[in-house]
């Protein structure tokens, strides 16, 4: 048996793809999930093959919970109408199904699914340089602490440290990982909010308290909590633009 | 231009033969009691009135075209000193040519050259100036003639697009509705089919009208609640009260919608479980006053920039009614309000 997933925030709509579904005998729905939380927590639990993801919901959307996932099952988005998901997800998705869909529509979609699923090297869902955000437009950044889901807005972030295929959040709450690249998260944030000041580091500009000398050519950050930043050269240069010095 | 500078047209064709005579008999009786002959005064006043209109008309001409900079201002003094020396000295030769043979006018001639070269000169220059102001105030009218329908333009522009926004989300997400909604429940399907047409015909029939009654705002929000409640019924509570009265009040439409639109997607979209949103009409000295509340999660995923939003409703208030005061919101305790005071008349 093939184990799925539907989530979608209208109970209309999940019915549907349900009773779609159930033209095939060889998918079992395990879940039927209406936002995000739910579906992360019904994630962990069934580790299903498919999920049935639609994008726009409360608290998290279809995106920010896909991140989230280590394993990613693959997906089938299926959304009414998103203004980048159509475009951006032409190449990297699974199939994206627009609302309404017809049935022939959802067979292609599965048969889709079922040639690719038959060969085991199963494609990350997520791609290679992350979701579509848009640009600068970021107001919050969904992490996970344990099995559960945090979310932190954007403005109570102090600094970003890169650790390899991590970046590590620093909050007046703690420290949070999260799977993205800091120039990912560089450039769904505001430019005029945050800076890159090192390869390694982006600091909110909120929270600048100072820049000292250091060393030829390299300067240190002092932020309002004490903590000093490595600054490089062109970060510096980045750091005088923005803050007009 | 000095014809034109008068509102009535009617008034500003008789400026220049108004001013024609009174420069002849200005010019008759000073020369009257100078001791010449009144055939002499007579002529003498003739050409010169004949002269003086002429150099008035050149005035208008030059000055309608041109209106000197800073740099050659000068020209301002320069034209009207010439053109008036110019007029005396032709006026002397004629005059000289035309009584040739009597000594006692051409010597009065001789002797006033300088007199009214002097008198041409200071009503020129005051022409001049005069012409200047006039082309100036006649080009500022027309400036701020053009910037009106320019605002006018760019309103209906910006009208006509605000209303263009219209959610294609909801509208897909209702059609998906009523697909689920044929095999399982076709009554209802039915009833969102009529429910989900009666809301989008309201929408078409509101774009051609500026105002309309605060009845059939209600009632078409009413059909919007109803289309949210068959697409998340399990979560959505409405509260709406309206003060006996009200009805009937005329307002703009796309004022109250996008509130309560507003209110749904932060409301009902933002946030997990059930929803309250509570909708108040009430009629205060010559406002209507319309109070929206839903709740809100500040950490809530909601679709950035689709919908009208609050900043177009503050938009459409300037627009309409010149104030920037009539749109009040805040947040408390995981509530937003949102205050609107729409001014009607009766």
């Amino acid at each position: 048996m093939i184990k799925a997933l539907i989530v979608d925030d209208e109970p209309l709509a999940a019915g549907l793809v349900n009773e779609f579904l159930n033209a095939y005998p060889q998918f079992e729905v395990v879940a039927i999930c209406h936002d995000g939380f739910e579906a992360f927590k019904a994630i962990q639990a069934h580790q299903p093959d498919l999920i049935f993801l639609d994008i726009q919901m409360p608290k998290i959307t279809g995106f920010e919970l896909l991140e989230l996932l280590e394993n990613p099952p693959a997906v089938l988005f299926t959304t009414a109408f998103d203004q980048y998901a159509v475009q951006a997800f032409d190449a990297k998705g699974l199939d994206y199904l627009v609302k309404p869909f017809s049935e022939a529509r959802f067979a292609q979609a599965i048969a889709r699914f079922l040639s690719q699923h038959q060969t085991p090297a199963t494609s990350n869902i997520v791609p290679e340089e992350g979701f579509p955000v848009l640009p600068g437009k970021s107001t919050r950044l969904v992490v996970r602490v344990k099995n559960e889901l945090k979310v932190i807005q954007v403005q109570e972030v102090r600094y970003v440290e890169a650790n390899d295929d991590y970046i590590s959040i620093h909050t007046g709450e703690g420290k949070f990982l999260k799977k993205m690249t800091l120039k990912q998260l560089e450039e769904s944030l505001d430019p005029e909010k945050f800076a890159r000041v090192h390869r390694s580091f982006l600091v909110n500009l909120q929270e600048v308290a100072g820049i000292e000398p250091y060393e030829k050519e390299s300067y240190l950050l002092r932020l309002r909590t004490g903590q000093k930043i490595p600054v490089s050269k062109t970060g510096y240069a980045r750091l005088r633009q923005v803050l007009g010095l | 231009m000095y014809l034109t500078a008068f509102s009535s047209s009617n008034f500003g064709k008789w400026t220049l033969p108004g001013i024609g005579c009174i420069w002849f008999l200005g010019g008759y009786f000073l020369l009257l009691h100078q001791g010449i002959s009144e055939e002499q005064v007579l002529v003498d006043a003739f050409f010169l009135t004949l002269l003086f209109l002429g150099g008035v008309l050149l005035l208008d001409r030059v000055f309608r075209h041109y209106t000197p900079n800073r740099k050659n201002g000068f020209l301002l003094v320069l034209f009207p000193l010439l053109l008036s020396g110019g007029l005396a000295w032709g006026h002397a030769q004629l005059l000289s040519w035309w009584f040739a043979k009597e000594s006692d006018y051409l010597e009065l001639l001789e002797a006033s050259f300088f007199y009214r070269w002097t008198v041409f000169g200071l009503v020129f220059q005051l022409l001049a100036v005069l012409a200047v102001v006039i082309s100036k105030v006649a080009g500022q009218e027309e400036l701020s003639r053009r910037e009106g329908q320019l605002l006018q333009l760019s309103k209906e522009a910006e009208l006509a697009q605000l209303r263009q926004q219209l959610q294609p989300h909801f509208l897909f997400n209702s059609l998906n509705s009523i697909h689920a909604l044929v095999l399982a429940s076709p009554q209802r399907a039915r009833d969102m089919v009529l429910l989900l047409s009666d809301f989008l015909r309201g929408t078409l029939r509101s774009e051609g009208q500026s105002w309309i009654s605060l009845a059939d705002e209600i009632k078409y929000l009413s059909m919007y609640f109803d289309i949210e409640r068959v697409r998340f019924g399990h979560r959505l509570l409405v509260d709406l009260q309206v003060e006996e009265g009200v009805e009937g009040l005329k307002i703009p439409p796309l004022l109250v919608q996008p509130l309560v639109e507003n209110a749904i997607k932060y409301g009902l979209y933002g946030t997990l479980g059930e929803v309250k949103i509570s909708l108040r009409f009430q009629k205060e000295g010559n406002y209507l006053q319309v109070n929206v509340e839903n709740p809100f999660d500040g950490q809530a995923s909601v679709p950035a920039g689709t919908g009208f939003g609050l900043s177009s409703v503050e938009r459409r208030l300037f627009l309409i009614f010149g104030r920037t005061d009539l749109l009040e919101k805040s947040a408390a305790q995981g509530i937003f309000r949102v205050h609107l005071k729409i001014p009607v008349t009766g």
